[in-house]
């Protein structure tokens, strides 16, 4: 009863993934940036999310930063959280991440990390609407942004709402081709 | 002769056998009755056992759930100063000490404070006690180091303030402690007066029953018992008065079975959880942590010595030492507990003395609940219980981690009561008006704090979540914001028209909504009929979005119930609590995101594990853009428009943004308002809703403003959105207003609409006497 529970679970999560899989195989993702990358990855090897690093040169494929006046206790948070995520402790990194958003609250980096952990644990409308939250914040961090309508595509994919995560899709290449030829 | 003796022998032989089988016989009987006594009498301990050990188990699992503030983060740039940090360490029951070295104790030289902190296991890790220095500077922490090796400490944690239980519908309440939780003094005082052998005996100490009957014999009264604690906590347990030896054998064979099955620390533990020591009514005071709150209104931990003694004194009889009636006998008493226990060595002659010398300062009234903070408790309590069990949360011992903050709570309860009795005396209301306030922030929708009536400490009518009074123009941002969603249509320097308008019911009711100064103002710019409430063009407005729309853009912004679209709600004549309009501005605040408000953040099983996280939950309401656009306006009411008295208590009020409303015949006074970190929600009225004489101005602003200059509230930012540019705005024409023009408006604008024609500056006019009297009184009334 339990194992078949656990395998209707998992059956699930993985179906999902898949989804997420076959969206980014479609030919929407034009740009595969940092984000898409890593959502490939945790398809094919269900490995913990990454993707938020205090320090960018510690790890290569970060490519949003949480920006330079971030407080050394926001930076302690968001190590705690990149650990507890490599273990698969979600939750907690989640309650870092909040800890992080009430010291800094108008740092849109953060709501950014908050939108990517619960874009892979799932809860969809939520990532959708901290992505938003970290693009009114953002200002002119474009690359921010690009990621940002990233997350909200993915979110309205999975959510059953294929035209907005074109349009959502759209504003993000728009945004990553004007960056030029970073 | 033989034969006779023969006969006789056997005669007797026979009287011999007779008598044996009768011995025999009897000694049958008696060795079943006594088999049969002893079957009976064991099964009655083991029925005892059962009845004791399901008790036990029972007192000892009936744990309440433990309700915590936030603990307060600490770091480099934290907005905490050092009063603030002060009213902490105070809430928190630290000690102020010569040196600092047990946990909970801390001490102050001018901005620096050295502190050892309590260390406190939270479920996303363990925060260690450490001894540390903290700098304060211009309001904020400037400075966290590891007291002896100077090292910089980034984030520190510190225990959070224990709030309340919640607990069982029980004529009885408990504040459950752990005896490593209780002050040291307590156990040792205990077992010193009680019951010197406790850790010797196992259950009953006969020398001490011999000593007791050898005491009472000779004073040819009972003046001393031989009861242990064990015994003790048996009887407390059965909580009957009736003095039979029957019982005292109870008792006793309770208390040894007791000693058979849990250890001596489980049993202190239960006994200072259980011990009766006093009476309110109908209420039972059982237990230290209780009596604590009942006599001193602190927590067991934060008692010094002279206090603890002071409980333990009353154990022998509550009603008898009763400290708010026989303060003297109790005095003594007290002396009597400091000798033994400087007797038995517990205690050194000097602390004996300095205790003796010390007051009782037990305090004149009992608080009437268990919690200090029953308004905020009781919205923990509806928002537990629309996701647990009753039975859940009463009896698993939950712990539950809140968002209240108890500074701004003290802010906000000083700022209310102040302003509260200022105005009951300046309108000779007698003591009718009444007020609530809530505190949240504007990031994620957190509660902070919410003062639930003008005394609360009291547990009572929850004005802030119960009390649903018309909102008068609190409503008109949602109608405002109705407009600018329709950008093509509308933007702030849209001119209205502000003349009379009357408006047919569909059952031929006519409504003629007035302005409040009885005036029409002709054609005026969108910004200014919200800044300066004016209901015709308001009313006008609504009619043309149609009633509907605005019901709809209320749920979107956070209303959960249906409210009906009649025309008068433009006006705000619907009835909503301070707690729906906080949900509604909250969105507002939080720049068109909509966060449900929540007071608890973790709910923890009794082992520690997470049950329930209450994660951020943001989503988008309203187009980010809109709201800035919004906003701008909204800061307009505190710059130039209804609110401009908020400066008076609130020197940057100008950069917060808000909204004032009134009610008819002027019964309710309300305030609404923001800026980057904080929102509040103040409301002022009487339960009986008679009129009270204050208008949303006059009244709710007052505290608002005090309330957010005591928090240190953080002015408003408009500045992150792209597509938003800010200009100034002349209010007469709704032209652009050259530069240096002080009756201006900074106003925001989506990308694009920004009015290009550049006008005059009013204030530039020579306004006559008149004019401006008529102005300065317009302002004041709102």
């Amino acid at each position: 009863m339990v194992q078949k529970m656990v395998a209707l679970i998992k059956g699930k999560k993985i179906r999902m993934r898949v989804k997420f899989c076959e969206f980014s195989r479609c030919g929407l993702l034009r740009t595969v940036s940092l984000s898409s990358a890593l959502l490939l990855a945790a398809c094919a090897t269900q490995a913990p999310p990454e993707g938020y690093s205090p320090d960018p040169e510690a790890d290569p494929k970060a490519v949003i930063s949480p920006g330079k006046n971030t407080s050394p206790a926001v930076l302690d948070l968001l190590e705690r959280a990149r650990v507890a995520s490599r273990a698969g402790e979600n939750q907690k990194a989640e309650a870092y991440l909040e800890r992080a958003i009430r010291i800094e609250p108008r740092n849109p980096a953060l709501w950014h990390y908050m939108a990517k952990v619960h874009l892979y644990g799932g809860r969809l409308q939520k990532a959708q609407g901290l992505a938003a939250k970290s693009n009114s914040l953002a200002g002119k961090n474009v690359r921010l942004r690009s990621d940002n309508w990233r997350i909200i595509a993915h979110a309205k994919q999975g959510l059953g709402d294929k035209n907005g995560a074109r349009a959502a899709q759209d504003k993000a290449n728009a945004l990553a081709a004007s960056m030029g030829g970073q | 002769m033989a034969r006779r003796v023969t006969r006789k022998r056997r005669r007797g032989s026979r009287r011999v056998a007779k008598k044996r089988t009768h011995n025999r016989r009897w000694w049958h009987h008696w060795k079943r009755g006594l088999a049969i006594c002893l079957v009976l009498l064991l099964a009655y301990v083991i029925y005892l056992d059962v009845l004791i050990r399901i008790k036990f188990e029972g007192k000892r699992w009936a744990l309440p759930a433990h309700v915590y503030a936030r603990p307060l983060e600490l770091y480099r740039g934290a907005p905490v100063s050092r009063t603030e940090f002060q009213l902490e360490l105070d809430k928190l029951g630290y000690r102020l000490a010569y040196q600092v070295k047990e946990s909970g104790s801390y001490a102050r030289s001018g901005a620096r404070f050295d502190l050892r902190t309590r260390g406190f296991g939270f479920w996303d890790g363990n925060e260690p006690a450490k001894t540390v220095s903290i700098w304060f500077k211009d309001g904020e922490v400037a400075q966290v180091h590891t007291k002896d090796t100077g090292n910089e400490i980034h984030l520190l944690r510190l225990d959070p303030m224990f709030i309340g239980g919640i607990y069982p519908d029980k004529h009885e309440d408990r504040l459950l402690v752990k005896l490593d939780e209780t002050p040291e003094w307590l156990p040792k005082a205990l077992v010193a007066v009680e019951d010197r052998n406790f850790y010797q005996h196992h259950g009953v100490d006969l020398k001490a029953i011999a000593r007791a009957l050898w005491a009472n014999v000779r004073a040819g009264a009972t003046v001393q018992g031989g009861s242990t604690l064990t015994q003790q906590l048996v009887k407390n347990f059965f909580l009957s008065n009736t003095r039979s030896l029957w019982r005292k054998a109870n008792e006793a064979v309770m208390a040894v079975l007791l000693e058979l099955h849990y250890d001596k620390n489980e049993i202190l533990e239960a006994y200072i959880n259980e011990v009766y020591l006093g009476q309110q009514g109908k209420r039972a005071v059982h237990g230290f942590g209780l009596a604590s709150r009942f006599y001193f209104d602190k927590s067991l931990a934060q008692l010094d010595l002279p206090q603890t003694v002071t409980l333990v004194a009353l154990v022998r009889g509550p009603t008898f030492y009763d400290p708010r009636r026989h303060p003297t006998r109790l005095r003594e008493r007290r002396e009597l507990v400091l000798d033994i226990m400087l007797e038995q060595g517990v205690i050194s002659t000097a602390q004996a003395n300095k205790a003796k010398q010390a007051n009782l300062r037990v305090i004149p009234n009992p608080p009437l609940g268990i919690t200090p903070y029953p308004g905020f408790m009781d919205l923990v309590r509806r928002q537990l219980r629309r996701d647990y069990r009753k039975q859940d949360l009463t009896s698993e011992g939950l712990r539950i981690f809140t968002t209240f903050d108890p500074v701004v709570q003290h802010h906000a309860e000083q700022a209310l009561k102040k302003h509260i009795n200022r105005l009951d005396r300046a309108r000779k209301l007698a003591g009718h008006l009444e007020g609530g306030a809530i505190v949240t922030a504007t990031t994620g929708g957190e509660v902070l704090a919410l003062v639930a009536g003008r005394r609360p400490q009291f547990a009572g009518f929850n004005r802030v979540l119960d009390a649903r009074r018309p909102v008068g123009s609190l409503i008109k941002p949602a109608i405002y914001l109705t407009a600018l969603q329709r950008a093509d249509q509308f933007n702030l320097v849209t001119m209205l028209d502000d003349s009379p308008i009357t408006i047919q019911s569909d059952s031929g009711e006519e409504w003629t909504p007035a302005n409040y100064d009885k005036e029409s103002h002709g054609t005026v710019p969108l910004f200014v009929a919200l800044t300066r409430s004016y209901n015709q063009a308001t009313v006008r407005l609504g009619m043309e979005l149609g009633v509907d729309k605005v019901v709809e853009n209320l749920r979107a912004l956070g209303l959960d119930r249906q409210v009906a679209p009649y025309p008068s709600l433009l006006l705000g004549a619907t009835s909503m609590t301070p707690y729906e309009i906080a949900q509604i501005y909250q969105t507002f605040a939080a720049g068109g995101f909509r966060s449900p408000l929540s007071a608890i953040r973790e709910v923890l099983a009794a082992n520690g594990e997470p049950l329930q996280r209450y994660s951020l939950d943001v989503a988008q309401a309203v187009d980010p853009v809109t709201a800035q656009v919004l906003n701008s306006a909204l800061r307009e009411v505190l710059r130039h428009g209804t609110g401009t008295s908020a400066v008076r208590l609130l020197p940057a009020a100008g950069d917060f943004a808000g909204k004032t409303g009134t009610t008819n015949d002027l019964r309710d006074s309300w305030f609404a308002g923001f800026g980057s970190d904080r929102l509040a929600v103040v409301w002022l009225g009487s339960d009986d809703n008679r009129p009270v004489g204050l208008t949303g101005a006059s009244g709710a602003l007052a505290i608002w403003s005090d309330t957010m200059q005591r928090v240190n509230a953080q002015p408003l930012e408009l500045t992150a959105e792209l597509e938003v540019e800010v200009t100034k705005i002349d209010p007469e024409t709704g032209l652009r207003a050259p530069a240096g023009c002080v009756s201006a408006a900074e106003l925001a604008f989506s990308k694009g609409t920004l009015p290009r024609e550049k006008g005059g500056c009013a204030s530039d006019q020579e306004e006559s006497l008149p004019e401006r009297t008529g102005r300065w009184f317009r302002k004041w009334l709102h």
